[in-house]
């Protein structure tokens, strides 16, 4: 690792304050919050800024978790994964959250990883983390498409082939959670779906976030009277891992009938993985065995799996499968 | 005493070897079925677990004499290169930067165990060393390594097995073929021929275990330190006099100026045998530079060079009568060993466990342009019994009989190979206690039952394999045993404890000898300084090689006890017995005082007795023989292997602590279950880099994925074995645990298994073909 100065952000708008005085493209100046996933970039080179801006300092304006009244949930930018995990309230009412949390990397590492920082880590992707100049890293090529790509995406809307490792991403798109995020223009709060992005020739990153901006809070809307969520993760043990696929179904259901459903799959693709051609064969039907195996087998009806990662097509749609029916019998 | 030179023989690792060792007195009668010991055989905590748990215990990793300086290393990014330019002004100007060591200034040292310079033009594999930087500080020497300045000209690499045994290119340009020399090597009894035209069934089956990574918690390396006579190493190793011999001869020292320690260790599983390059570094720099130098290996460095379990490709025939007798057992088996320059056992169980009088394997040791293979808990045995468990479990569905009865029929009693009894064979015994206790007789019933969970998409299967490993040890092999005045003891041995509990049971051997409570002993270990050989641990022979001379050792000391007691009581010296630290008179039954009182009578002598391993018995094969049984339920909508249990029953004599015995049996079923169901190096072959060299993307087993573990005990000593009849229990459990697993899976999923590891990949594409 190479050495950087460190200074403190007792505010938001502080550190924005720091990232908007790097001259423009750059990213010299870096915010951390858990440090989990910034300092293995930073270990392996990947990233090396001169500064980092411990924005921890501002956790009486970022940490905390509440509902409205209205039943809306704020979750600050910086609480940890441990404190969502642990919220009785969250565990009795958003029930997917919990659920996603718990198998998320470590107990030690949801003590300190963050919210807001969960939903920015980078892929885990091996040419990515290695001593490999890909295209995600500004590189010519994507190595993982003709490589050792058993991790990989299924979908792949850009040239990178990573997919995005968040178990937090895909349950909070289910939810239909908005993210709050403060740049030196003021605050702008968009749908969590639009923070996501695949990765472009211009924008290298998975997010929309822009250099000089820092999410502050993200909202979770209130979820209908019956509605119900089950997140599902396959890994290759049985803790501590990364999801080979990962499936988040939100279903509010109406006498009996399918009233709302939000499914998303998770390291499928650089993004949390949207199934919407699934969700419209739910709505309005009643949930039974065939229709859910219908559903995911829509899902996953686009796939194009690369070399080494064709079993994750079954998997995704037998984790789907499940995971509606699941929801769907509460 | 007098003297004597003696001739015997011991196995290590599937291979034979003749010694000549110095014998002085003589050993005391084998502790028999009957002997009454009070602390051997019970189970007893660690002696030293409090400085285990609370960090007091000092790793190699943790020495920090004043001055300490840290070693890092540059390393090839290329699978096969040759160094053009290496330029190392700019680091050696860098701050706090002490020396740079490479080929410029370094080029004649040599590795003696691999009789090759350690900084070499031609650069074999990724994670070759090119240059060592020792600084102040980690963070400097880091820094350092960035301003080496290196050219490197790309050559062709190979790093597929099937490649390099082809038209591939050579792993190294200075030899002709990456074939080892000396290979292919072939092995034969009877006629295969004759016996594959007698057969009723043939199987032909295709088996590909995996490149595992051995992960040590703590990695290879050495803090040195050099004080103008004496060179200190603390080394994380299996073998100090290996170490001590390494350093001396690489330093151009004698072996009494190099002093070899290690207290503590955090694994080794095989890889760990000798100093290693950067045990040899930590070393020459502290010699050079006059200051201690500490060169740990980073998790990176450890996975690419300091060794895996060698890949393996094995290719089966074997033949069978319809009533289920074996005819002829005809194996090839590639083992992939990068650098490495020997080729580890594969074939032993095929050609030992079940009798067949027609036996041919054909070993080929390939070499590539990946780091060198190391040994690895029975390295050679575990691959060759998935792949020869495979292969009976194939036949017998082929013959339509039962996998367990196959083998039962099967079963050798002797061994065929030299023709000659083994001292014990209690495989049978493993078998029906071992089916008994998973419910053997009823698996298939409860295949078609079981279960309703997950919508049904559950298989349940039932799998088994046996298991044979050496584990008797042998010669040469010091202890001294001193009674100190305040009537405890002291117990010296060169042996290192590489973490299985030896400092334990040599505890509780020398508390039996001298019958004195288990806390009155202290066992030293880890030192060459005391001048007290012991072989290396490995190959499962430290406590087979080792406790026989701690009670050697103890029993000469008891002796001369009883002898002083004797003149100071005037009570006859036969009569005298210990008893939890005090001398009763036999005879008259009267308490005559306790040890204490009679040693502090000495003016400070201290009783010191000298004990060794004896000889081993010739003409006949001492052996570890066992089962595994487990139990897996398969998801086959995700593909995941759950391990519900196993069942593990092996007979290594007796059992001196039945806590660390089940440690040794735990550990090695999980190593196992990892192999068989997640561990596996990648490699990107279009570079010849490693993916995985790493603990995230390199699985292993969490405490989620370890299943219900039941162990049998067969505990009686063997004792033609040693005076303790105890055999070695390091590596008999992981052998056949892979295998079972994989019986087991093939069994719930009704198809062929022939690859490791079962991941949900492997399974949900063996699931597309159809059931048999």
């Amino acid at each position: 690792m190479k050495t950087f100065a460190h200074a403190a952000a007792a505010t938001a708008r502080e550190a924005v304050a720091f990232l908007a005085a790097e001259p423009p493209g750059t990213t010299a100046t870096r915010l951390i919050a858990g440090g989990t996933d910034l300092l293995t970039l930073m270990k392996a080179g990947i990233l090396e800024p001169r500064r980092l801006v411990d924005i921890k300092t501002a956790r009486d304006e970022l940490r905390y978790l509440r509902f409205d009244p209205d039943g809306t949930l704020r979750i600050g930018a910086l609480t940890t994964l441990a404190e969502l995990e642990r919220h009785p309230e969250v565990g009795a009412k958003l029930p997917i959250l919990v659920q996603a949390v718990r198998d998320a990397a470590t107990p030690q590492l949801r003590t300190v990883a963050t919210v807001a920082g969960n939903l920015l880590q980078r892929p885990r992707c091996w040419y990515f983390r290695g001593e490999y100049n890909c295209w995600l890293k500004g590189g010519e090529r994507c190595f993982a498409r003709e490589g050792q790509n058993q991790h990989h995406a299924i979908f792949q809307p850009a040239p990178c082939v990573a997919v995005h490792p968040s178990d937090l991403a895909p349950v909070l798109l289910a939810v239909d959670a908005r993210v709050l995020m403060q740049g030196p223009a003021g605050s702008r709060v968009i749908p969590l779906a639009d923070l996501f992005a695949p990765p472009t020739d211009d924008r290298r990153s998975e997010t929309r976030l822009a250099p000089d901006e820092v999410i502050t809070e993200l909202h979770v809307p209130p979820q209908p009277e019956d509605a119900r969520g089950v997140y599902l993760k396959a890994m290759d043990r049985g803790a501590w891992a990364f999801a080979l696929v990962a499936a988040a179904a939100q279903l509010a259901l109406r006498d009996g009938k399918v009233e709302q459903a939000r499914l998303v799959l998770g390291s499928v693709a650089n993004i949390p993985w949207r199934a919407t051609a699934a969700e419209d064969a739910l709505r309005g039907q009643a949930v039974t065995p065939e229709l859910a195996a219908q559903a995911a087998e829509r899902a996953l009806a686009d796939a194009t799996p690369l070399a080494h990662n064709a079993y994750k097509v079954p998997l995704a749609r037998e984790l789907l499968r499940r995971a509606i029916l699941q929801a769907a019998a509460g | 005493m007098s003297i004597r030179i003696v001739t015997t023989h011991t196995e290590f690792e599937g291979r034979v070897y003749e010694q000549r060792v110095v014998m002085e007195g003589e050993e005391p009668p084998v502790w028999g079925p009957d002997a009454e010991l009070a602390v051997v055989g019970t189970p007893q905590p660690r002696v030293d677990a409090q400085e285990r748990v609370t960090g007091a215990a000092d790793y190699a990793y943790d020495m920090q004499p004043a001055g300490l300086l840290t070693a890092a290393g540059l390393r090839s990014p290329h699978a096969h290169a040759r160094i053009t330019r290496l330029d190392t002004t700019a680091a050696e100007a860098a701050p706090g930067v002490r020396a740079v060591f490479s080929r410029n200034n370094a080029a004649d040292f040599q590795n003696p165990n691999r009789d090759a310079t350690i900084f070499a033009d031609e650069l074999l594999y990724q994670g070759a060393l090119v240059a060592v930087v020792v600084a102040e500080s980690r963070e400097q020497a880091n820094d350092a390594l960035r301003l080496i300045h290196v050219e490197y000209e790309p050559l062709p690499f190979v790093v597929d097995p099937d490649q390099a045994l082809g038209t591939g290119p050579l792993a190294a340009t200075t030899k002709a073929s990456n074939i080892l020399e000396e290979y292919p090597k072939t092995y034969e009894r009877g006629d295969v021929d004759a016996g594959m035209a007698s057969a009723d069934e043939i199987v032909e089956v295709h088996v590909e275990t995996p490149a595992c990574l051995h992960n040590s918690m703590e990695t290879h390396g050495a803090t040195a330190e050099w004080d103008g006579r004496m060179l200190t190493i603390w080394s994380s190793t299996q073998d100090l006099f290996g170490v001590r011999r390494q350093v001396a001869t690489a330093l151009g020292l004698r072996q009494n100026q190099v002093r070899a320690v290690k207290q503590y260790m955090g694994g080794g599983f095989g890889s760990k045998f000798g100093a290693h390059d950067s045990g040899l570094l930590a070393a020459y720099a502290a010699h050079r530079l006059g200051a201690p130098v500490k060169y740990m290996l980073t998790r990176e460095e450890e996975n690419l060079c300091a060794g895996y379990r060698s890949p393996s490709i094995q290719t089966f025939r074997a033949g069978a009568k319809r009533d289920g007798t074996l005819t002829a057992l005809d194996q090839r088996s590639v083992a992939s060993i990068g650098q490495g320059a020997w080729m580890p056992p594969v074939a032993m169980a095929t050609k030992e466990m079940y009798l067949c009088p027609n036996v041919r394997a054909v070993d080929v040791a390939v070499q590539t342009n990946l780091g060198p293979f190391a040994s690895f808990r029975a390295p050679g045995a575990v691959e060759g019994t998935v792949g020869l468990e495979i292969t009976l479990d194939r036949l017998a569905n082929a013959l339509g009989m039962d996998p367990l009865a196959f083998r039962r029929q099967n079963y050798a009693a002797e061994h065929q190979d030299l023709n000659r009894p083994y001292a014990r064979k209690l495989v049978l015994e493993a078998y029906e206690q071992g089916a008994e206790a998973i419910g053997w007789g009823t698996r298939n019933l409860d295949v078609r039952r079981y279960p309703n969970g997950k919508g049904g998409m559950l298989r349940r299967g039932v799998g088994m394999a046996s298991q044979m490993w050496g584990g008797d040890g042998g010669p040469p092999a010091q202890a001294s045993a001193k009674l100190l005045p305040d009537g405890t003891a002291v117990i010296l041995t060169g042996t290192q404890d590489i973490g299985t509990g030896t400092r334990t049971v040599l505890a509780q051997i020398a508390a039996d000898e001298l019958s004195l409570p288990l806390d009155h002993i202290r066992v030293e270990l880890g030192d060459t300084e005391f001048g007290l050989y012991s072989p290396p641990s490995g190959g499962s022979v430290t406590l087979s090689s080792v406790g026989p001379a701690v009670r050697m050792a103890a029993t000469e000391a008891r002796k001369q006890a009883l002898e002083v007691i004797a003149h100071l009581t005037e009570a006859p010296t036969d009569a005298i017995e210990l008893r939890g630290g005090t001398a009763y008179n036999r005879e008259t039954g009267k308490e005559l005082g306790t040890l204490a009182s009679f040693l502090e009578q000495l003016d400070g002598h201290e009783i010191s007795g000298k004990g060794m391993r004896g000889p081993n018995a010739e003409n006949m094969t001492v052996r570890t023989f066992g089962a595994q049984f487990a139990e897996v339920e398969v998801d086959i909508g995700t593909g995941q292997v759950r391990v519900v249990r196993v069942v593990a029953c092996h007979d290594c004599g007796r059992i001196v602590n039945p806590l660390t015995f089940s440690s040794q049996i735990e550990g090695g079923i999980i190593q196992g279950l990892g192999m068989a169901l997640m561990e596996q190096r990648i490699v990107d072959e279009r570079f010849g880099t490693v993916m995985n060299a790493n603990l995230e993307d390199y699985t292993v087993p969490t405490i989620r994925d370890i299943p219900q573990i039941d162990i049998i005990l067969l505990d009686s000593p063997v004792v033609q074995a040693n005076t303790i009849g105890t055999l070695g229990a390091g590596e008999p459990p992981i052998i056949p645990a892979p295998a079972a697993i994989a019986n087991a899976v093939a069994h719930a999923i009704s198809r062929p298994v022939s690859a490791l590891p079962l991941t949900p990949a492997r399974i949900l594409d063996l699931l597309r073909e159809p059931a048999q």
